[in-house]
């Protein structure tokens, strides 16, 4: 009888139940709002609905030495959570991006480019602001790339730069992204004027096959040559816009699209929220973190909206200064969040195809970004 | 540290401002030369059409000037003649020699018949072979 009380008492020690404290019990809200969110609210819900289930499934309170946890090395969990510490899973998620993405809208009417890069001054600034609160300039590098609006790039230079803040900062990235329709439209109606959110955009000119087939080329060689540390994630996008356009290898395309992408983002998304465990999560830092990744999203936001401003001060034909805020590289709900507020304004005005052309080189420049700060920081 | 100090300290300023200049740098280039790449497609597909007039306008200064005839008319049936090339010109080419006989009888041409008459012995006027006459260009009056 001894025994098997000792034995009864030993299980239950070793349950989840047993172990569970607030802080495994606040995480285990936070998943389950993630899931709401993606499913009822329907807000990102291929990056909300996986990452919820990941912090379910890394907030379980687990008997340590079993191999079960996600950072223990010997765990089911830790081996697929290598596709994200080694940066793999993210050029492969600018696989599947490339090809899926039509850069017609962007070479029809390149000057809209420059807002993509605008917008990009959100991840310096942020990267100041993190110096100026302490954060090591690893961290600050790591913390400044959620500006960029990316996750897959957050992810992959925050693997590189402090990896044992992925879990923070790809939940701050994904879920600002997933709030892109909530944060950015009072920052796009506090700086813009109606008169202006009234501007009409010509229509572009039409784009050859052969552009859109020498372009991933040319943009690969132009980009890459000037930051090589970006190569990983350019290098990626452009192979994958490749196949899609010379429609040779279409197969391969398709295969990237859909297949590629959908299996790394289910493993990315699991991972990454299983990586959230409450003892690593809940911290200070995890606090500031959120709070300045609010402040670059916003301050992103802002660079790109100001900037269209400032271009409208010297062309003929002015462009809408909403176009500004797709800037940031959340594709393509910045662009869907530019059409919803010009139509506020003016339902017949259909900002969203002139909207892709900064968001998609925003993309661009936020890896073009991330090379730069890997490159300063890790020499 | 914390602060501007911090900042300062971690050489921030610098990454920033150069980090800036160097997303805008690449993005610049690469609008620039999306911007000019369609013209250069469109310069590479018509590429026949300007090298075939390149060629051609090679071969028009390659060409020497064809030589000029001097033929020895009358003092007065090189005037007649001269308002015969502006009735010429009036009429287009190629022309009927009735139709022109008609216009030099018309505008007062002294001596038509003979004029015409001469002008076709000295090959000034030439048959072009459909029963029509050209004016010969590569002939020059002399008196």
């Amino acid at each position: 009888m001894g025994n098997l009380s000792d034995l009864i008492l030993q299980f239950i020690g070793n349950t989840g139940y047993y172990m569970l404290d607030y802080r495994y019990l606040t995480m285990l809200i936070v998943g389950v709002v993630f899931i709401y969110l993606g499913i009822a609210k329907r807000y990102e819900p291929l990056l909300l609905v996986p990452i919820g289930f990941g912090i379910l499934m890394g907030n379980i309170p687990v008997f340590k030495g079993l191999g079960l946890a996600i950072y223990e090395d010997n765990s089911v969990l830790h081996y697929l959570y290598m596709g994200v510490t080694s940066g793999v899973y993210p050029p492969l998620i600018f696989l599947g991006i490339g090809a899926m993405t039509d850069f017609s809208t962007m070479l029809a009417r390149p000057l809209l480019m420059l807002l993509g890069a605008a917008a990009q001054m959100g991840i310096f600034l942020t990267f100041l602001g993190a110096l100026a609160l302490g954060f090591e300039p690893n961290e600050a590098g790591a913390i400044g790339i959620i500006g960029g609006a990316d996750g897959p790039t957050a992810i992959f230079l925050t693997a590189k730069l402090a990896p044992y803040l992925i879990g923070p900062i790809a939940v701050a990235a994904y879920s600002y992204m997933a709030l892109v329709p909530v944060i950015q439209p009072p920052i796009m109606r506090l700086l813009t004027s109606r008169k202006e959110r009234l501007i009409r955009m010509e229509e572009s000119r039409e784009v050859s096959k052969q552009e859109k087939i020498i372009f991933p080329i040319i943009g690969f060689l132009l980009c890459c040559l000037l930051a090589p540390a970006a190569l990983p994630l350019l290098g990626m996008l452009f192979f994958g816009n490749l196949l899609k356009e010379c429609v040779v290898a279409e197969r391969l395309a398709v295969a990237a699209r859909t297949s590629v992408i959908d299996t790394v983002t289910i493993l990315l998304g699991v991972t990454v929220g299983a990586s959230t465990q409450a003892d690593v999560f809940l911290t200070p830092q995890s606090v500031g973190i959120f709070v300045l990744g609010a402040l670059s999203f916003s301050v992103a936001t802002a660079s790109g909206l100001l900037f269209a401003k400032l271009m409208n001060l010297f062309l003929k034909t002015k462009i809408n200064p909403l176009l500004g805020a797709a800037g940031v590289s959340a594709v393509p709900d910045s662009a869907r969040v530019v059409q919803h507020v010009g139509q506020e304004e003016d339902p017949t005005n259909f900002l969203l195809m002139h909207a892709m052309a900064p968001n998609v080189s925003g993309v661009i420049g936020s890896a073009i970004g991330a090379g730069i700060l890997w490159s300063f920081i890790v020499t | 540290m914390t602060g501007l100090e911090a900042i300062s300290a971690h050489n921030g300023w610098s990454i920033a401002i150069v980090g800036i200049s160097i997303v805008f740098t690449g993005l610049v280039l690469l609008s620039l030369t999306i911007s000019q790449l369609h013209k250069a497609l469109d310069l590479w597909e018509k590429r026949g059409v300007y090298w075939e007039r390149f060629k051609q306008r090679g071969q028009k200064t390659a060409e020497p000037p064809p030589e000029r005839e001097c033929i020895f008319l009358p003092r007065d049936v090189k005037e007649s003649a001269r308002q015969c090339k502006l009735l010429v010109e009036h009429l287009g080419q190629p022309f009927a020699l009735p139709r022109l006989l008609e216009f030099s009888d018309r505008c007062g041409l002294i001596h038509p018949h003979s004029t015409i008459n001469e002008l076709l012995l000295a090959e000034v006027i030439i048959p072009d072979g459909e029963g029509f006459y050209l004016w010969n260009d590569n002939v020059e009056f002399t008196s």
